[in-house]
């Protein structure tokens, strides 16, 4: 207590000698000592113990409020206008904690009590402006939000300037919101728990950071993925020039970050001035002598800003921790108080500016905001990078690759809550209907859901957003698909219940379409809905557990065994099962691989209707190649190898995709050729397997 | 375990030395660990060994600092990762810079110990080598009664990864100097080692050119 009272007094002293300075900085950071109630108990302390810490030099003082020269009124008087000074700098400390007021109150009554009603009037707390938007995590500032511009939601079509301002439309919004307690805490704990302000800031950043390489990994050639770098950099020299530099940090970060950064078929795809530009601005915001790149340009910078927070909770820890609270037996540490207060001031000055040079558009925030929530972890996305770009034979295998673990990484920092992400989905629903249902028939078809995929790098296709096959997304299946894609990067309502299998009918995994090879215990198969997985992949499938649909579900992975099933509920996944078949069979023969393979590519774009045609054709196939299946699996290494060699001609067709559709002409002559060679395959078919079987048998001999 | 005296006498003699020329060598140490395990207070122990009344945290070279490492002058520059252990994206990018690092846990904190795991496995992927200079470092000993990690267990991760374990106290500066320098040492012999191979391959170049000069 009596480092408060000592406090105080040097407060009240500063008071009236117009040290303004020093008591700001008391009544800011008083709260890094101790609660705004003790000290408000402190002043009432102050005030009732007077009496006898202070020696009235007037003869005879009846110590009453009208004896103007009493040095105990004169006391209490510049304890009240101490809490005066208080209430009207900082209201934010009684609106946010009822306490504290209950206590000013209490000081209040005290004073009427007395009869001191002049002094009673400095105190009142009636007037405190209300700070509600402080305490919820996104109220919506609809002064900003008015705005009819039509803009392209989908990421390929944005301005990067555009895209730039709503980010710092969105950073600025989590940013004011952290609190000073937020801070606070931080620094004494090195927690995020019960700060979910902070929390939100910092999951928006990661959000963000992952959000760039998801949208770079999540293109196939190396060309298209320096497409989208180079783009991400535009944002990045905008986001420079709205001087958002916490944003800036995130999407740099995400840029070299490693997953990224090892890509070097990519990286040597980028143009020259793109790749200086990004250099440039890594060295701006660079960690080297304690960030003195980005400090020096910070603070060169004036208007509008947005700090990179985690510098400056670095400066808050390492002060925290260089200075101890109290000095010299039991004061306050007014050193350590000053210096924790040129930054916090700066940060709060930060956070109330209302000068924010952009317009926000809350449609595209709002798509923003739900792609930024998607949760990934780094290993998923590292896993990602591996397999866009193998690493080469040479570099030296690092750290023996254990199991992903969900959320295993961000300890410290838990998905969005489901509330959260409910209204986000919903905003974001609502944004794409308005902006891409040009009919306004409240679906959206499918040429229409193309262009909105582009925002989500992992979005599923067409089929499995369109839940009841009418041929159109409504919102409420839209809605229901987010909200699943969420939980599932939770983890929580996600989970099948995978139990090893042995097959007896060439199966094919869900997630990858491969074959589940093997003599017994091919694949896993979840009990409840019925769907097949490696064993590696059982742990990445994307499709919701549908316990009661089982059969539905079964029926679409044997599509292909079954031309009635209705045609809708041909996926793109039973497609390139189909053409997979097609190169598989064709693959021993050599002789007409080439043109199966474009058919599998025709197959997979002409309509369903040919596909049934082809689907039908292949049947015999499929079942003659059933028969002898067990045999092929005693050369399981010769027959894996070539589905290697399988898909990975699947691979180069996808890729191929667009050049071969201009060449749409000849590649439906060579279907017609074709066709009469699966006649003549299928009447041969015995013959030609068992010649297959001897060569394959000799080569294996050769090779013992 | 506490050998802080000779690091103490190594640092006088830095302090003498350390006005009459600038030492070209810098070692990059980064502090990596969960937040609260005390890396910031290893870190502020070792940079300033008593207490610093105006420590001024947003300056450039508040983290560098010169000293004497087995009889040579050396700069030693230190990254706190601390306040940003939630970041994770730029995590990553610190990692790179770094030439040694101080894997930090609290001795009464077993979930720091198992997060020093992840960060041993980030650091490798990042660096993409198995030896890079590396310590294992078991913070505030001093709280030895509230001890939720014991001494065999710590050991024994270290001794997997291979890498040496170090208790120490940032209160009591037990080992404080000893962790800097020996991961200092290992940067240095790591340096050596890493142009040593650099001379040997021109070496070899130039064998196998006189080997061809010969048959010709």
């Amino acid at each position: 207590m009596c480092v408060e009272a000592f406090s105080e007094w040097k407060a009240e002293s500063g008071l009236e000698e117009k040290q303004e300075e020093y008591v700001d900085v008391f009544f800011r950071m008083h709260q890094w000592f101790m609660t705004s109630e003790e000290l408000a108990q402190a002043f009432i302390d102050l005030y009732q113990g007077c009496d006898e810490t202070i020696t009235c030099s007037m003869v005879a003082c009846p110590h009453l409020p009208i004896n103007t020269d009493c040095a105990i009124q004169n006391f209490k008087k510049m304890i009240c206008q101490a809490v005066r000074y208080w209430i009207r700098k900082f209201p934010l400390h009684f609106d946010m904690d009822t306490k504290v007021t209950t206590a000013v109150k209490r000081l209040s009554s005290l004073l009427q009590a007395e009869g001191n009603y002049k002094l009673k009037e400095l105190v009142d707390v009636s007037k405190v402006p209300s700070y509600d938007w402080m305490r919820n995590m996104s109220v919506r500032n609809t002064s900003w939000g008015k705005h009819s511009r039509k803009v392209s939601l989908v990421f390929n079509h944005l301005e990067p300037k555009e895209l730039a301002a709503q980010l710092t439309y969105l950073e600025y919004k989590a940013f004011r919101r952290v609190h000073f307690s937020d801070y606070k805490n931080y620094a004494v704990s090195a927690s995020l728990k019960d700060q979910p302000k902070l929390e939100r800031s910092i999951a928006l950043f990661n959000g963000l950071s992952q959000w760039v390489q998801c949208m770079v990994l999540s293109k196939t050639t190396p060309q298209q993925r320096a497409d989208v770098i180079c783009k991400f950099i535009d944002v990045s020299k905008h986001l420079r020039v709205l001087q958002n530099f916490n944003t800036l940090m995130a999407i740099v970060g995400g840029l070299t970050h490693s997953a990224l950064a090892r890509l070097s078929k990519t990286i040597s795809c980028l143009p020259p001035e793109a790749q200086k530009t990004l250099m440039d601005l890594t060295e701006l915001l660079s960690s080297n002598n304690n960030f003195s790149n980005y400090r020096k340009v910070y603070h060169q910078c004036c208007g509008f800003k947005i700090p990179i927070l985690g510098v400056h909770l670095k400066d808050l820890i390492s002060l925290h921790t260089a200075l101890p609270d109290r000095v010299d037996g039991n004061l306050l540490n007014f050193r350590k108080m000053a210096q924790l207060a040129v930054i916090l001031r700066e940060l709060t000055r930060l956070q109330g500016q209302d000068n924010i040079p952009v317009d926000a558009n809350m449609d595209l925030v709002n798509t923003l905001r739900l792609s930024l929530d998607l949760y990934h972890t780094e290993d998923e996305i590292y896993e990602l990078s591996l397999a866009r770009e193998p690493r080469g034979s040479l570099s030296s295998p690092t750290t023996p690759t254990k199991p992903v673990v969900f959320a295993d990484w961000l300890s410290g920092i838990s998905p969005p809550d489901p509330n959260t992400i409910n209204k986000h989905v919903h905003d974001m629903v609502e944004a794409v209907f308005k902006n891409y249902d040009h009919d306004k028939d409240g679906f959206i078809s499918h040429e229409e859901f193309e262009s909105i995929a582009g925002n989500f790098p992992f979005i599923d296709s067409f089929c499995v957003l369109d839940a009841d096959k009418d041929g159109m997304i409504s919102k409420r299946e839209m809605k229901t698909y987010f909200i699943r894609a969420n939980s599932h990067a939770l983890r929580n309502s996600f989970k099948h219940a995978f139990h090893e299998t042995t097959y007896f009918k060439p199966t094919f995994c869900i997630h990858c379409t491969g074959l589940l090879w093997g003599i017994i215990k091919q694949g896993w198969k979840c009990k409840d809905c019925g769907i097949n997985a490696h064993k590696h992949c059982k742990d990445l499938v994307v499709m919701e557990c549908r316990s009661k649909g089982s059969k539905r579900t079964e029926s679409m992975s044997n599509v292909y065994l079954n031309p009635g099933v209705g045609p809708h509920d041909l996926t793109i996944t039973a497609k390139r099962k189909i053409s997979q078949r097609h190169q598989k069979r064709s693959s021993p023969s050599h002789t007409c691989q080439q043109s199966t393979q474009t058919e599998g590519v025709v197959m997979r774009r002409t309509s369903s209707l040919r596909v049934m045609n082809s689907s039908a054709g292949t049947q015999h196939n499929h079942r003659d190649v059933a028969i002898i299946d067990g045999e092929y699996y005693e050369e399981q290494a010769l027959l894996y190898e070539r589905l290697l060699k399988a898909e990975e001609a699947r691979e180069k067709l996808i890729e191929e995709n667009s050049r071969l559709r201009s060449k749409l002409e000849v590649a439906n002559d060579q279907i017609s050729l074709l066709k009469s060679h699966i006649g003549v395959i299928r009447q041969n078919t015995i013959a030609f397997i068992l010649e297959q079987m001897d060569a394959l048998h000799m080569q294996r001999d050769t090779e013992v | 375990m506490s050998s802080s005296t000779p690091s103490c006498f190594l640092l006088n003699t830095a302090m003498s030395k350390a006005k009459t020329q600038q030492p070209a060598v810098i070692h990059k140490v980064i502090m990596v660990g969960s937040g609260g395990v005390g890396k910031s207070a290893l870190t502020l122990q070792f940079m300033y060994d008593e207490f610093v009344e105006d420590y001024e945290p947003t300056k450039a070279d508040s983290y560098r600092k010169k000293v004497v490492l087995d009889g040579e002058e050396v700069q030693i520059d230190i990254l706190d990762t601390a306040g940003q252990e939630d970041y994770a994206a730029i995590r990553d990018n610190y990692f790179r810079s770094g030439e040694g690092f101080l894997c930090v846990f609290s001795i009464k904190e077993q979930e720091s110990f198992q997060a020093t795991q992840d960060f041993r496995e980030q650091i490798l992927r990042v660096k993409n080598d198995e030896n890079i200079p590396f310590l294992l470092v078991g913070n505030m000993v001093d709280l030895a009664e509230q001890r939720q990690v014991s001494v065999d267990e710590a050991t024994k991760r270290a001794q997997e990864w291979k890498v040496s374990y170090v208790e120490t106290s940032a209160k009591t500066r037990a080992n404080v100097d000893k962790v800097f320098y020996d991961l200092m040492r290992e940067i240095r012999s790591r340096k050596m080692e890493a142009s040593r191979q650099n001379n040997g391959k021109q070496k070899k170049k130039k064998d196998s050119r006189k080997k061809k000069c010969v048959i010709l």
